[in-house]
């Protein structure tokens, strides 16, 4: 273990190990008899991303964000649909079979579940040193001491190479993994979410035996992950995505203790405290993340944000602001049920005071209630916009209450997308509270 | 609603698997009590045996292998462990509810979630079928999924991981129950929708009083919504008290142990060695083994005896728990802001 | 990266790949063992056909072969080569396999029956005179029971209150005929592993070859390769016997060839079905990151994994293979030539009123050999589960 690498992180004047410029993959949707293309899942839509030699980078973001399609891509174990990939200033989205396959002795991938990742029938020994024989290492006694050596890296002994996988805790199975991933002495290795099945005690065990290889070794590191507290714990810097998109990257002590992007503010705000008298103070997500197959426009994360940009003139609470949105969201989606609403409506009225005395505005202050708005806007106009809109819903016409708000309560950030930009803060974020 | 009164207590529980290969005490000999309107979380890694202890209360696990060797589970004055599977089946959704870590493999994929939801409702209440969808549509509703009468119809593929998840916490609240276990309802989850089911969950608690038994092996989780914890290792209850008590003085080792593991907190590296074989547990102390602060006397005799520490209802099972942590938090109850600025052994500190 | 190698042991650090790459692979002993097994084989048919007298494959050692023998011993090649071979490499799984089966007391006994059944099958043809006609030997009561004195036209046995005893001369008896019962259900042993084992032979190795060829590459392979197994799975078989044994009279070879070779389509289904599913396990993509081929993860992963449905499935084949090979000779459309069991119970069933045991006791040896087949077949189903029971020790 006496080689030495490169262990401090990058200056700023060495090259890249890893460049990605506009990665891509999205996945074609087919329908019908001809399998005729009706749409893309847009997994992984246009993201950037260096990684510097004996650096830890992090990606983190929720399940389904293209995290790990971008990992995938990018190792061109998915052929990506568009973007380069520059890896030691070559360009592997052009490599052939045969300098594919000598590439993968320098970029390895740890999977995220170690159990599924091991063929049931290989033991542990000819499953590290799979990899060896793939690249045509033939002499077996070497390969044998490689994995002697690699299984005693990883904290297993070498009697462990004739167990099979399934007599191995998640926890062994997820070192065997490390030990396959490392039996090539790769430059690169992306770990994606190689953490997120075990249990914290043996999470920590995981964690701390990556930050030792990165040490020792000089390995850079691509940590994939859903779980900030993970990154924080071993990257140098992180980035952020959000439906195939990267909204913030920066450094981790910048993203972390100051995001610029509201996502990143309410992941991190949403990460449990580990200090009971500091609950409750997340900062709720409403609904959930929209599907990549139908991105929404503008800012993707629109649908969602808790900052929304105001329409010039307005200045509500954010909340309501929100709340306006979430009704614009539901009327678009058509998935309002007036029905229902009107219906609980008259018949909260029959148990009171009986039919006659109903006024008009009953099942609108009803539909108020259902999407949280107040009885009354602090703004006139916005007010009286608000009641005609619901009024037309009450009508049975769901469409102009929907026109009707939309271009009243139009915000920027449906409109134009933002870019990844660099920030006062020192990270860049794509926000247009930051353009 | 007496507060007081123990809605749920378990005592000295033994619940084995008899297996081909000998007999594992999954549980064995654990104690503790769920009031109403409380949450109470078992914690603990896997093989710790916390599932099962859950499962052991309406006797969910499969019998045989399983069994309840010994012990007393009273929930509502009743004993459920001379109940028969009858009686057990009129308590089990209608007084005492389950939500399971997997949404995806708890709802059948063949059905609408109306009509899971409906069945759950129609099982326990003799009511009209018009009344019980109605039900259905307040309960979704209630559990924040929009447009509720519309997602009746739905089936659960269509539906994402977190509104799975409160669908299921909508059938297990459909019979309104006294009693709600939750195994590791959000371990699947991301965090932003892991928070907000860990909301919906305290306002739950907030308007019907229900007491809570929650399962999880993430400290983060319990910080975030537990009244009162239950450390459990091996089959072993370790250390019992308040949130504030554990999480700000923890005393037996092996609680202190898992906080450090929690990212952001104590140092990188686990707790050294791996669980005992449940088959063959240790003498002493189930943890001396891995214990940084084992002395020789915690390798003989029984698991220790539980002492009272400062705090309410704070115990631990530890011969040395003062030696071991750092006396004048303890003897002077002064309470640290954050267990992390404690200093123990001197070994985790980076 | 540097890769100073001193005397200390191999670590990964210091793996130079260039050299690695400029070496020229050598062929591995045991690539070498299998090719050359291979070759002889090859070897010696060739022979048989181009060179080889008529009837009379190696004159000197007084041997001769027909195409069964040939297809049989090719079967057992491989049997040894794809199945016992890797059995002792892997001598862990192997133990858990057997910790497993062995938890199955029937599908045990079941597997000690066919063994002795496979070697007695195997050697007692090769020292056993064939069973003759004799008519003066016909209807001899098995050993310990006895008839009445009339039916036997010469009672070998001793002859006591006019019934007939039988002898250790014909433990078994014989048939209407005269032949030794023992000796044909001997020679039978051998027919039965035969249509078994060969026909399962060439069922499976089609159809490993089709379903995995067609769920690894999938696209128009898929489509061509499925929809040509849904017209022969529509192809009467039966039929197409019939018109060989008008054309041709029955022969054992073709029976074995026509089944073998058109009744693999559900077997493909299953394999098929099987490697769609492993093909989208992460080991895959697992040695695709390690920079394996197509060729490599097909041997190395898919193959392995769906062995177990394969091999279930040719455990469960081989029985019905055996029981319609004995309908077909009971129906009198098997090889004339052959002393088949399905043959010996045909033989008998005129005489069941007064002679049960011609057809009975070959009846009992067939339903327990495809009892065994099928204990067998369950019992490894469940032995192969690679998660079942955890680690042996």
């Amino acid at each position: 273990m006496a080689v030495t690498h490169m262990t401090e992180p990058h200056t700023g004047d060495d090259e890249p190990l890893l460049s990605v410029r506009n990665l891509t993959k999205h996945y074609p949707i087919t329908d019908g008899l001809l399998a005729t293309d009706v749409g893309r899942v847009r997994a992984v839509d246009g993201i950037d991303l260096d990684v510097y030699p004996g650096e830890t980078v992090g990606i983190v973001g929720e399940s389904g964000c293209g995290k790990s399609t971008a990992a995938r891509s990018l190792l061109r174990l998915e052929e990506p649909t568009a973007g380069t990939v520059v890896f030691d200033g070559e360009d592997i989205t052009a490599f052939d079979t045969s300098a594919l396959k000598r590439f993968r002795r320098r970029a390895q991938l740890l999977f995220q579940d170690s159990d599924s990742s091991f063929d049931p029938r290989m033991n542990v020994g000819d499953a590290i040193a799979e990899p060896l024989t793939v690249q045509g290492m033939r002499e077996r006694t070497r390969r044998r001491e490689i994995v002697t050596d690699l299984l005693d890296r990883v904290g297993l002994s070498a009697a462990d190479a004739d167990r099979y996988p399934h007599e191995l805790s998640g926890g062994q199975q997820q070192r065997v993994a490390l030990a396959r991933a490392l039996s090539v002495n790769p430059e690169l290795l992306i770990a994606d979410e190689p953490t997120a099945a075990l249990d914290v005690s043996v999470q920590s065990e995981i964690l701390a035996l990556l930050d030792d290889l990165h040490a020792t070794v000089g390995l850079s590191i691509l940590l994939i992950s859903h779980d900030l507290g993970v990154i924080r714990q071993l990257c140098d810097r992180v980035a952020v995505m959000y439906i195939g998109e990267i909204v913030e990257r920066g450094s981790v002590e910048d993203v972390f203790t100051n995001p610029q992007h509201p996502y990143t503010r309410a992941l991190v705000a949403s990460i449990p405290t580990t200090d009971p008298r500091e609950r409750g103070t997340a900062v709720e997500l409403t609904g959930d993340v929209p599907s990549p197959s139908n991105p929404p426009s503008g800012c993707r994360f629109h649908t969602r944000c808790p900052e929304l940009i105001q329409p010039d003139g307005y200045d509500f609470d954010q909340r309501t602001w929100r709340r306006i949105m979430d009704l614009r969201q539901h009327l678009a989606d058509g998935t309002v049920d007036i029905e229902t609403i009107c219906h609980q409506s008259v018949m909260d009225h029959d148990d009171d005071t009986g039919p006659d005395q109903r006024s008009e505005t009953e099942p609108t202050a009803k539909l108020r209630e259902e999407f949280a708005l107040p009885e009354q806007l602090e703004d006139a106009r916005a007010d009286s916009i608000l009641e005609s809109a619901l009024d037309c819903l009450v009508a049975g016409d769901p469409g102009r209450a929907a026109d009707l708000l939309a271009t009243e309560f139009a915000t920027p950030c449906e409109q134009h997308a933002p870019t990844l930009e660099a920030t006062d803060a020192g990270q860049d974020a794509s926000c247009l509270r930051h353009d | 609603m007496t507060q007081d009164d123990p809605l749920l207590t378990v005592e000295n529980l033994h619940t084995s698997f008899h297996t081909d290969d000998g007999t594992v005490n999954a549980v064995d000999g654990v104690d503790f009590t769920v009031r109403r309107g409380e949450t109470v979380c078992l914690v603990g890694e896997s093989g710790s045996g916390k599932t099962v202890a859950c499962e052991s209360i309406t006797q969910l696990f499969k019998r045989p292998p399983g069994e309840i060797t010994a012990g007393s589970i009273v929930f509502d004055g009743i004993e459920l462990t001379n109940c028969s599977e009858r009686e057990l089946t009129d308590i089990r959704g209608a007084r005492i509810s389950h939500v399971f870590q997997n949404p995806q493999n708890a709802l059948n994929p063949v059905y609408t979630i109306g009509w899971q939801l409906l069945e759950a409702i129609e099982l326990h209440q003799d009511v009209s079928r018009a009344a019980a969808r109605a039900e259905a549509v307040e309960l979704l509703d209630r559990v924040g999924i929009s447009e509720a009468s519309d997602r009746l119809e739905a089936y659960p593929h269509e539906l994402s991981g977190g509104m799975k998840q409160r669908v299921m916490i909508a059938m297990a609240l459909a019979c309104q129950p006294d009693l709600l276990i939750a195994d590791e309802p959000t371990t699947a989850l991301d965090v932003t929708i892991q928070a907000q089911i860990l909301r919906l969950l305290k306002d739950l608690q907030a308007e019907y009083g229900i007491g809570i038994l929650f399962v999880t092996h993430d400290l983060g989780v319990v910080a975030e919504i537990a009244d009162r914890v239950v450390v459990l290792y091996a089959g072993k209850v370790m250390e019992r008290g308040t949130v504030y008590d554990v999480f700000e003085t923890p005393c037996h080792p092996y609680t202190r142990a898992l906080l450090d593991c929690l990212p952001g907190r104590g140092s990188l590296g686990g707790i050294p060695g791996s669980l005992p074989d449940p088959m063959a547990p240790p003498a002493g102390c189930r943890f001396h083994d891995r214990c940084p602060d084992a002395v020789p006397d915690c390798s003989t005799g029984d698991q220790p005896a539980f002492e009272s520490v400062v705090g309410e209802d704070h115990e631990v099972s530890c011969l040395h728990y003062r030696t071991a942590a750092e006396p004048t938090v303890l003897e002077s109850g002064v309470e640290p802001r954050r267990p992390s600025e404690r200093t123990d052994g001197g070994d985790t500190h980076d | 990266m540097s890769s100073d190698s001193d005397s200390r042991r191999n670590t990964f650090e210091d793996v130079d790949w260039d050299e690695i790459d400029d070496t020229a692979r050598p062929i591995s002993h045991r690539a070498l063992a299998i090719a050359s097994a291979y070759a002889i084989f090859v070897g010696g048919v060739a022979y048989d056909v181009l060179l080889a007298p008529e009837g009379d494959t190696i004159a000197s050692l007084g041997l001769s072969l027909q195409a069964l023998d040939w297809l049989y011993i090719l079967t057992l090649l491989t049997l040894v080569v794809f199945g016992l071979v890797p059995l002792s490499e892997h001598r862990r799984m192997t133990a858990h396999y057997w910790n497993q089966f062995k938890k199955n007391t029937a599908a045990v006994v079941s597997l000690g029956y066919l063994l002795v059944v496979f070697a007695i099958g195997s050697i007692g043809p090769r020292v056993l005179e064939k069973p003759r006609v004799d008519a003066r030997n016909a209807y001899q009561p098995p050993v310990f029971t006895s008839v009445e004195s009339w039916l036997p036209v010469d009672c070998v046995g001793p002859v006591v209150n006019d019934r007939c005893h039988g002898t250790w001369a014909h433990p078994l008896g014989t048939t209407h005929e005269g032949k030794d019962i023992l000796v044909s259900v001997i020679y039978g042993m051998e027919v039965s592993m035969q249509v078994g084992l060969i026909a399962a032979f060439i069922t499976v190795t089609i159809a490993t070859v089709v379903g995995i060829s067609a769920a690894y590459f999938g696209g128009w392979v898929d489509t061509v390769l499925m929809r040509y197994v849904d017209l022969q799975i529509t192809f009467p078989t039966f039929f197409l016997y019939l018109v060989v044994v008008y054309l041709y009279g029955g022969s054992l070879f073709s029976m074995i060839v026509i089944f073998g070779l058109l009744g693999w389509g559900s077997i493909a289904r299953i394999v098929r079905s099987e490697a769609l599913q492993r093909r989208e396990e992460t080991y895959v993509l697992a040695a695709k990151n390690a920079g394996a081929s197509s060729s490599w993860t097909i041997r190395r992963h898919l193959l392995p994994n769906v062995s177990n449905s394969v091999i279930t499935a040719a455990t469960l084949l081989i029985p019905s293979l055996i029981l319609f090979e004995a309908s077909l000779a009971f129906l009198g459309l098997g090889d004339p030539t052959v002393p088949s069991w399905g043959g010996l119970i045909a033989s008998g069933r005129n005489d069941l009123q007064y002679a049960w045991w011609i057809s009975t006791i070959p009846g009992v040896f067939l339903f327990g050999t495809i009892l065994a087949f099928n204990f067998i077949g369950d019992a490894l189903r469940d032995a192969f589960d690679p998660r079942s029971g955890g680690g042996t020790t």
